[in-house]
């Protein structure tokens, strides 16, 4: 049986750092929860306390300030297209929403739990019993990455659909912490190790992702995946282009971390997908193969600059 | 644990919790709404989702605290007062309920979308249930039901409108179906299913939503390894538990079952040695599920690993000195099952002689049949004491002999009831080893033992369709006709044998229509595997070599110039003939079937005309209607009915037939009804109890509106008769002046002219009720050949389909846009209930050719759930254009045969045929990867450089 369970809802940021504090060694914030409790469901996660930041007002709002847009980490994948700023200054990013999960998901999880959606892999996403016959993984606490054999490195896949936009808007997060405010670039928290992927303290809380406002983006955003409902990406592309003609590209979906380039529209393409699949880790843990997701990487990137080329 | 608060469909629930529960567990198991659907138990498949606070959410990874003073919305609250809300009532008439397992969820979904986009596009619809996942229907039917609704809903408001009973007997008659119904008055009229609104209202329950007191829960320890010697079991941590209260191993149940008599080779529980990863190892029953839980960690296993044998090339290598055989009867030293071979005519004159010949390889991965509902039951003693078991099976029959062999328990001592089923597709077919052990555990324990399979139990249950690797040479002649076909087929049968001995003929038999082909040969071998065992699946054993030939007719047809459909028309079977292999054909609608196609999809005008990246493509199929044979080998009919009509009138129809969500209940009750001159509204069904009704061989081979509707058709005419001869005794009139109609009992001269009520008071004076029976058996069918019985069915059913698709060019990803489908089913009893049949087999197909596959690793399935397992979303699937063909059989009851598998063959291969005139690459490897696809491309690209050069 499992351990004490406790469940808490803290009203504010404070109290939930408070309770973060207190259960330091061993609990999870939960916001939608569409990942957690199919984690926890699976026995890849299930700290003694859950502290359920849902109730947290502050923590629900889109707001326009000193020339950026705030949204607030707990508005859900599928409110954002009710917010006339984001719908016509980041449309890409509603559409990235638009292809997280189910419509029940979006529903339930929120965009700031998509950001820091944990890492996937064909051999770390099972049950108890999978991991076990498979004789645990690195990220299940084995020492051999099944997908490639190696005893170094676990090459799970950063999944986030709505990551990959965020960063090529050069989106910042609003962190809260026990012991202040940060601020911080929403790459800089992917780390690229597929067992820790992210580098935010445990009992830090996103409060915001912040989104410069007078940069007149454009964007397109790609998913690749078996169906058109449901399934998690196997590549996702977010190209955006500045008024500056500073295009940014990301990634996801073929490495342990967000791909990036910094570029323009009007450089020169084999070398920029060259680039690309130099910092890809892609490995054989998706339904797709690893050589079928890195020649998609030239071709979403070629459609993407056709379309922005075009507009 | 906590208290919440929660208001349940307006009503106020005060509630201890866990701090972990889930909201599906609450509202379940607290809150006693089973309504609430568990599919997958992890958000996947959106059976379970209820509104809260007006949203709909997953309730299976809600947690519960979250939802404290929460208003909550379970389907059971969607009807009130006895009515049906527009919605429901939209679902049940437009037949977009079969098994009913997603409906819960489907209709709580669509109440949400509507209410908030009342004039919804058809692709905001799809959009808004992909993800609820259904493997009935197909979404056709769901999509046209929230597409209907939407405006009632607009001018009605959310208010119910009507009683139950108008839904079901009132408008929902589609009119214009019952067009060609030789004055029928029931047959020929689409209408929902008898038992659509309990499934629409959540009132229907599935295995799992049964309680008794003092139920045990069982939880399994299954074996991590795919082959391994078991050393020694360790249970003493586990018995510690308090709230534990058996642990069994497999040494209690040392008789091994299967569902062939001649594939005895399953044991309930492994016993010295594991044979496949998920094979079950020890079973604990425990007071709680989460005592069962810890109970089953607690057990050590000790285990001496054997080298496992994975693929179908290793099992047919010579075992070496010390490798162990999977199973002692393994043949040539290898880890051989069954070989089946047939010859007729002469294959090497035929390919000596045919101007044009082709032969191609292919593979095919195994494939789930990703029913909605796993696998649950609960054993318990019944009032009279007999073990009873409430299970998810589509053979009570076949349990109920395997319980009473292998638990020793003599027949008259043991039930199984099928409650309502959540689809079956042939998963549910064979006797489950969970079935047994719930049932040998009521024995141990005395009380009720439920065991529910999470969704990974049930691939690792399995039993669905064989990976399979095959070589098929087909050859015609100058003219166009097919001479001579050749094929070699080895398919994998997993850990046991199940259905696979039939598979096994079926691979190669069923290949010998619908076109003329005199020399025809094939070999097909099966083997033991150490992974998951296969078995039956929708279309068994013929959807992987129909997928074969129908590439290969398209291929000869592309060499010689010729129309693919043309050369199929060159070379069908008439009807009234005989197969090579002496099947008997008798009606074949076949020619019919592809002429409607190809004039719908304007064949003739865009084949091989699209634009580079779209295509069309072709395929026809064909399938028993029932196996003539029955797999236990003795005199017993294949199907009795009995009816019963007392006072009242109602006309009882006991039918040992599984309504597995195909309607097969709504078929015994209008064929009654029919024959009778009744309403439907007059007949009750009550089917599938070993105790209370006779037998029926299941539904699988697609056989029950065959053999158990010809069995009810002679049960009632049988009655009809009684009625009469009493009428006619009474009344003085001659018994063949009077009939039966509308509800009345009238001689042509009007002189006796009673109501059904005063006829029964007649016939049921001085005798009361009067019960009648009726069988079905089979004609003595086919050659006298070994082998010449399989494939031997009283009817078999013809279909063509065309479908349109568009390949991305740069992804290789295949969307298939549009379908057009046509079945001869014979006659359509229920035009609805075909619909479906034809549309959901569609669906299935689709996924078999695109997206669903069963992956391994070392033997053990890395993708079992339904997120990874990846059967087709309402945003995956085609515009269908459905047509049911009429070819009006001679010994089907009112002319129907089968509609529930045959119609799954043509579709794969159209797929890939349509892929081929999209971009001339020949994919010959299931499911098609956009990968091979690009792949093919560039060879084609290349070749055609090195041409020009």
């Amino acid at each position: 049986m499992e351990a004490t369970q406790t469940y808490l809802r803290p009203q504010t940021i404070d109290e939930a750092l408070t309770l973060a504090d207190h259960y330091s060694g061993d609990f999870s914030y939960v916001a939608g929860g569409t990942d957690l409790f199919v984690n926890r469901f699976q026995g890849n996660n299930q700290p003694g306390c859950l502290i359920d930041i849902t109730r947290i007002g502050e923590l629900q709002n889109v707001a326009v300030e000193n020339q950026t847009l705030k949204i607030g980490a707990l508005v859900k994948l599928e409110q954002l297209r009710n917010f006339p700023a984001i719908a016509k200054h980041f449309p890409a990013l509603i559409e990235a929403a638009g292809a997280v999960g189910s419509p029940m998901v979006r529903r339930t999880g929120t965009i700031g739990g998509n950001i820091l959606c944990e890492n996937r892999c064909t051999y770390y996403n099972q049950s108890a019993f999978v991991r076990e016959a498979i004789n645990y993984c690195l990220k299940s606490g084995g020492d051999i990455c099944i997908a490639t054999g190696g005893t170094k490195a676990c090459f799970s896949e950063f999944v986030s659909d709505t990551a990959p936009v965020l960063i090529s808007l050069d989106a910042r997060l609003e962190i809260a912490d026990t012991d202040g405010l940060h601020i911080s670039q929403l790459e800089d928290i992917y780390t690229g190790d597929g067992i820790r992927p992210r580098n935010i303290s445990k009992t830090a809380i996103i409060k915001a992702i912040v989104l410069p406002l007078e940069r007149e983006f454009r964007s397109v955003f790609k998913k690749l995946s078996p169906r058109n409902s449901v399934d998690f990406t196997s590549l996702t592309s977010a190209v955006s282009l500045d008024k500056n003609g500073r295009v940014k590209i990301v990634l996801g979906g073929v490495s342990p971390k967000p791909v990036l380039l910094e570029t323009t529209l009007h450089d020169d393409l084999a070398s920029l997908v060259k680039e690309a699949l130099k910092q890809c880790k892609t490995v054989e843990n998706d339904v797709y193969s690893r050589l079928y997701r890195r020649k998609m990487i030239e071709v979403f990137l070629q459609e993407s600059f056709e379309e922005l080329l075009m507009e | 644990m906590e208290h919440i608060h929660l208001t349940v469909n307006n009503k106020k629930y005060e509630v201890l919790v866990e701090p972990f529960d889930n909201l599906s567990t609450v509202l379940r198991e607290r809150v006693e709404l089973t309504g609430t659907k568990i599919g997958c138990e992890q958000g996947s498949c959106g059976a379970c989702t209820v509104l809260v606070n007006d949203i709909p959410v997953l309730s299976c990874i809600t947690p519960a605290l979250r939802c404290d003073g929460a208003s909550i919305l379970t389907i059971e609250g969607v009807a009130t007062n006895g009515c049906l809300h527009p919605l429901q009532e939209k679902f049940v008439e437009k037949g977009a309920i079969q098994c009913g397992f997603c409906t819960p969820g489907m209709v709580i979904t669509a109440l949400a979308f509507l209410k908030e986009n009342p004039t919804p596009t058809i692709e905001e619809i799809k959009k808004a249930i992909s993800g609820n996942m259904c493997r009935c229907t197909g979404y056709k039917k769901i999509i046209e039901a929230i597409a209907e609704a939407a405006p009632l809903l607009q001018e009605e408001g959310t208010e119910p409108v009507k009683p139950y009973a108008a839904a079901i007997d009132g408008k929902a008659i589609d009119e214009t179906k019952g067009d060609q119904s030789e004055g029928y008055q029931v047959v020929g009229k689409g209408r929902p299913y008898i038992d659509a609104r309990k499934k629409v209202t959540g009132e229907a329950q599935y295995a799992d939503d049964f309680q008794f007191k003092n139920t045990l829960y069982c939880k399994f320890l299954r074996s991590i390894y795919p082959h391994a010697r078991i050393k020694s079991i360790d249970t003493g941590e586990a018995e510690e538990l308090p709230g534990l209260r058996y642990i069994l191993t497999g040494k209690e149940l040392t008789e091994k079952f299967g569902v062939l008599p001649i594939s005895q080779d399953q044991t309930a529980l492994a016993i010295d040695k594991v044979i496949y990863t998920g094979e079950i190892v020890a079973a604990v029953a425990a007071d709680t599920e989460a005592i069962a839980v810890e109970a089953v960690k607690r057990i050590r296993v000790k285990y001496k690993q054997l080298k496992p044998c994975l693929t179908i090339q290793e099992a047919l290598e010579p075992l070496g000195e010390r490798d162990e055989p999977i199973h002692p009867h393994c043949r040539e030293g290898k880890n051989i099952h069954k070989r089946a071979s047939l010859r007729f005519g002469n294959q090497k004159k035929g390919l000596e002689e045919a101007a044009h010949r082709c032969r191609m390889h292919f593979e095919f991965d195994g494939l789930n049949h990703a029913f909605t509902e796993p696998h649950a039951c609960t054993a318990y003693n019944d009032a009279n004491d007999n073990l009873t078991i409430i299970a998810s099976t589509q053979v009570p029959h076949y349990l109920h002999r395997t319980l009473s062999k292998v638990l020793n328990v003599p027949l008259d001592k043991i039930r199984v009831i099928k409650p309502y089923l959540g689809g079956g597709f042939g998963g549910k077919g064979d006797p489950f080893a969970h079935e047994i052990i719930a049932a040998h555990l009521t024995r141990k324990t005395g009380k009720p033992v439920k065991i529910r399979l999470s969704r990974e139990e049930v691939f690792l249950t399995n039993h669905g369709r064989h990976p399979t690797e095959l070589d098929m040479e087909l050859g015609m002649d100058s003219e166009g006709r097919f001479q001579v076909l050749d094929a070699d087929i080895r398919i994998d049968g997993g850990a046991f044998g199940s259905f696979g001995v039939v598979t096994t003929y079926y691979n190669g038999v069923l290949l010998q229509a619908p076109y003329k082909i005199d020399n025809l040969g094939f070999d097909a071998c099966r083997v033991y595997t150490n992974k998951p065992p296969s078995g039956a699946m929708r279309g068994h054993g013929a959807v992987n070599p129909r997928f074969a030939m129908e590439m290969i007719i398209d291929e000869l047809a592309h060499r010689v110039g010729i129309d693919p459909c043309e050369l199929r028309m060159k070379n069908f079977l008439p009807a009234n003939t005989h197969t090579v292999g002496q099947y008997r054909i008798t009606s074949n609608g076949v020619r019919e079937a592809l002429q409607t196609v190809m004039e719908q999809s304007e064949w003739e005008k865009r084949y091989g005309k699209l634009p580079h990246g779209q295509g069309l493509g072709v395929a026809c199929g064909f399938f028993i209607s029932g196996s003539a044979l029955p797999i236990i080998w003795n005199e017993y009919p294949q199907s009795v009915v009995h009816l019963k009509v007392d006072f009242d009138g109602r006309v009882v129809v006991y039918s040992g037939a599984s309504d597995i969500g195909q309607g097969s209940d709504t078929m015994l009750a209008m064929i009654v009804a029919e024959v009778l001159g009744l309403n439907i509204g007059q007949i009750y069904v009550h089917a599938a109890d070993t105790l209370m009704t006779p037998v029926d061989l299941g539904s699988y081979s697609s056989r029950v509106t065959f053999m158990a509707g010809n069995a009810a058709k002679m049960a009632a005419e049988n009655l009809r008769q009684e009625i009469l001869n009493s009428v006619s005794a009474k009344k003085g009139v001659q018994v063949n002046k009077l009939e039966t109609r509308n509800r009345r009992i009238i001689s042509k001269d009007r002189e006796v002219d009673l109501s059904w009520q005063e006829a029964i008071d007649i016939a049921t004076a001085h005798r009361g009720a009067l019960t009648t029976s009726g069988y079905y058996i089979s004609p003595q069918l086919g050659g006298d050949f070994k082998g010449a019985g399989a494939g031997l069915s009283p009817s078999y059913s013809f279909g063509a389909v065309v479908v349109e698709v568009r390949v991305n060019l740069d992804t290789g990803q295949v969307s298939v846009e549009k379908l057009w489908g046509a079945h001869d089913c014979g006659k359509a009893l229920n035009p609805l209930a075909v619909e479906g049949q034809l549309e959901g087999s569609w669906h299935m197909g689709m996924g078999q050719a695109l997206s669903e596959s069963m992956k391994y690793h070392d033997g053990l399935i890395v993708n079992p759930n339904l997120l990874d397992y990846k059967i087709p979303t309402a945003m995956d699937i085609p515009e269908m254009h459905t047509n049911i063909i009429e070819s009006c059989d001679p010994e089907g009851p009112f002319g129907a045969k089968e509609c529930g598998e045959g119609a799954l063959h043509p579709v794969v291969p159209a797929i890939a045929n349509a892929v081929f005139d999209a971009v001339g690459v020949r994919i010959t490897k299931l499911p098609i990867s956009p990968e091979a696809i690009l792949e093919g491309v560039k060879e084609r690209e290349k070749m055609a450089t090195v041409l020009n050069d």
